[in-house]
């Protein structure tokens, strides 16, 4: 099994391997105690079973609100092997069927990147909710029709797979930054360093470029695309700020096997005056693997593995929290947890630890959470509405679900996928000419 | 043949006039869009507060019934018919989880729907100018459990066709088979009161009662 960054963060079964163990769970295995009543059960479908969408169709397994009633991939081994983790779905090809399929609630897209465009449009103008995985798409344009066509979706939740911003333990880290406790954004660094060459193996020519879409410039955003968009998303979401120019380089440095999209490759995203990304990755050296840190005048924050932890500038001032902090050796230094719970301040507020108790998961469980709690919230919405007061009133309509959404789970929706993604896309094409590209707000806007 | 098919006609028109006038007496005001419901309640923790925006139903009244608060009261000659409904699961707070709690204490899954009927009503003593208040008894079902309940009930007319109802009435759960929910929570075991408060303003406007109904 390939170890990458988006399956290291989101999946419990990496933990559970790093730990020598092997973690099994199948779509069907769910949690043995008594669940409270929480609506019917939204019905999904995955389209897409290749390695992420099998880890996808694993999570929603583990959720109590999930009924996985169908999968989908038109390449047959990828569709037997998702059929493994759910063998009571049913499993078509062609992804229209499931669509046709009036018991499914709601899609998760997973297929190559270049693929979405055309599925999603066609999944919300079937009324399904949707979970696209990011980035949205490969183009500008393809990302624009689909923030277009999910932002005028009134009735149907639609999510981005940016999967951190679901997780309670990234979003505690994030409180911190926002609140200053690092000081003034100074840069951010990231990086994902893993050694293996991206290439699936392929039975037969004809399938040769199909798997390994991520290798053909014509389909693939590269390793700043499909791996870097979470960062580069990490940066702008915990900076509070969006990209104004992309800069970068790339080289093919080990795998020379034919790809046109480098193996290698370094990135500057700027934020307007001041604070910049700098992002490397590499499929040719695993030294220190992946990470992000974020540098501020009174402190640095680092975020690895889901764990936070902070490293205090010798003249930064007192916050007063910090005598109830924890302190622990994190990585190489001695720094101040920031984790859930780990303070006694956290018990103390009006709101002690409800949501974030046991936030033992990873990303892509909290990801899914977030979907099917607001997919519930948005038809649940729509149905006592519109068994209420008719449909005639679609202004009222979408002022009562906004009221309503105030609740939701945090989850990245369409705009934010939209940024991150054409950030991305735009990062890539940077590194293709060795160039700097600015970001004009137009670029950003879907009208 | 011919004298006694007219007669007929002539019966047969009198009858559907007769009826279209009485009909006309009916007034209807339908729930729109804009409501509120909040139910207030305590526990061992803290304060919980949970709302609806819907509230569906109707209020029918002759046309008689005085709603024009710059006259003084009167009795009415005919009690109104009200029904109201709220879905369980339009009740929320901000969190996922307490709504689980208390859609669950509700029992949701039998019993979607809150329902209320008007029995009796009277207008309380009030000068010109004053709100229109009116004592009322009604059958309150939650959960299932149906129990008459009083409560003052004020109508505002917001708008030449808008009818604006406020009220409030404590309740409590136990009297509606409802064990106040003592969920294992955060540090520990948290009670909530069987005391809730339920507090409401309903907006309806007019309609048509026969084009009411025959769209239902």
């Amino acid at each position: 099994m390939e170890l990458n960054r988006r399956n290291f963060l989101g999946s419990f079964s990496s933990v559970m391997m790093l730990m020598g163990g092997v973690a099994i769970n199948r779509a069907e295995d769910k949690p043995q105690e008594k669940e409270r009543y929480a609506g019917p059960p939204v019905n999904c479908a995955v389209i897409g079973c290749g390695q992420w969408g099998r880890e996808i169709i694993t999570e929603l397994g583990r959720q109590s609100r999930a009924n996985l009633v169908a999968i989908c991939d038109s390449y047959p081994a990828y569709l037997k092997r998702g059929g493994n983790a759910a063998p009571k779905a049913q499993k078509v090809a062609d992804y229209r069927q499931t669509l046709e399929n009036k018991d499914v609630h709601a899609v998760v897209v997973a297929t190559p990147t270049h693929l979405h465009k055309q599925i999603v449009l066609d999944a919300l103008q079937a009324g399904k909710h949707v979970y696209c995985e990011a980035p949205l798409a490969h183009t500008v344009e393809d990302a624009r029709a689909i923030a277009k066509a999910a932002a005028g979706a009134k009735k149907v939740n639609f999510q981005s797979g940016l999967q951190q911003r679901s997780d309670p333990e990234i979003i505690h880290i994030l409180n911190f930054v926002r609140a200053g406790a690092a000081g003034t954004p100074v840069m951010t660094r990231s990086q994902y360093h893993k050694k293996n060459s991206w290439r699936r193996s392929s039975p037969n020519p004809d399938f040769e470029k199909t798997l390994n879409w991520r290798l053909s410039k014509e389909s693939s955003v590269g390793l700043v695309g499909e791996m870097g968009i979470h960062n580069i998303d990490a940066a702008g979401w915990f900076m509070n700020r969006r990209a104004t120019a992309v800069s970068g380089f790339g080289s093919t440095l080990l795998w020379n096997d034919g790809r046109d999209v480098p193996d290698t490759i370094q990135t500057i995203v700027d934020y307007g005056k001041g604070p910049r990304l700098v992002y490397d990755a590499t499929l040719a050296n695993s030294f220190d693997s992946d990470y992000d840190v974020f540098y501020g005048t009174d402190a640095t924050v680092m975020l690895r593995d889901r764990r936070g932890g902070m490293f205090k500038e010798a003249d930064s001032p007192q916050l007063g929290w910090e005598v109830y902090a924890r302190k622990e050796t994190f990585f190489k230094e001695v720094g101040i947890v920031l984790a859930a719970n780990a303070t006694k301040l956290a018990a103390q507020g009006d709101n002690p630890v409800i949501d974030t108790q046991t936030n033992t998961q990873g990303s892509l469980f909290y990801a899914m959470e977030a979907f099917l709690t607001n997919t519930d919230l948005v038809r649940t919405g729509v149905n006592d509405f519109t068994s209420s007061f008719g449909s005639d009133d679609e202004k009222a309509l979408v002022e009562y679900l906004a009221d309503v959404l105030k609740g939701r789970k945090p989850a990245a929706d369409w705009k934010e996928g939209y940024v991150a993604t054409v950030t991305a896309i735009k990062a890539h094409e940077a590194i293709m000419k060795s160039s700097r590209i600015e970001l004009s707000d137009e670029l950003f806007n879907i009208a | 043949m011919k004298l006694s098919r007219s007669i007929i006609s002539l019966i047969t028109a009198a009858t559907f006039l007769t009826a279209l006038g009485l009909q006309a007496d009916t007034i209807r005001y339908q729930a729109r869009p804009g409501s509120k419901v909040k139910l207030d309640g305590t526990s061992t923790m803290h304060d919980w507060t949970v709302q609806s925006g819907i509230i569906s139903g109707f209020i029918e009244f002759d046309s008689n019934f005085p709603l024009d608060t710059s006259k003084p009261s009167t009795d009415l000659k005919v009690t109104p018919k009200v029904e109201v409904t709220i879905p369980v699961s339009s009740i929320k707070s901000d969190k996922s989880l307490m709504d689980e709690v208390m859609h669950d204490a509700m029992k949701m899954k039998d019993y979607p729907k809150i329902e209320y009927a008007l029995k009796e009503m009277k207008p309380k003593d009030r000068k010109a100018g004053d709100p229109l208040q009116f004592d009322t008894k009604g059958d309150l079902t939650i959960a299932g459990v149906k129990k008459e309940i009083d409560m003052v009930v004020t109508m505002e007319p917001i708008a030449p066709d808008k009818l604006k109802v406020t009220g409030s009435k404590t309740v409590k759960m136990t009297d509606f088979g409802i064990k106040p929910p003592a969920p294992a929570i955060g540090l520990g075991l948290i009670k909530t009161g069987d005391d809730v408060k339920v507090t409401f303003d309903w907006m309806t406007a007019r309609k048509d009662a026969n084009k009411t109904a025959s769209a239902q």
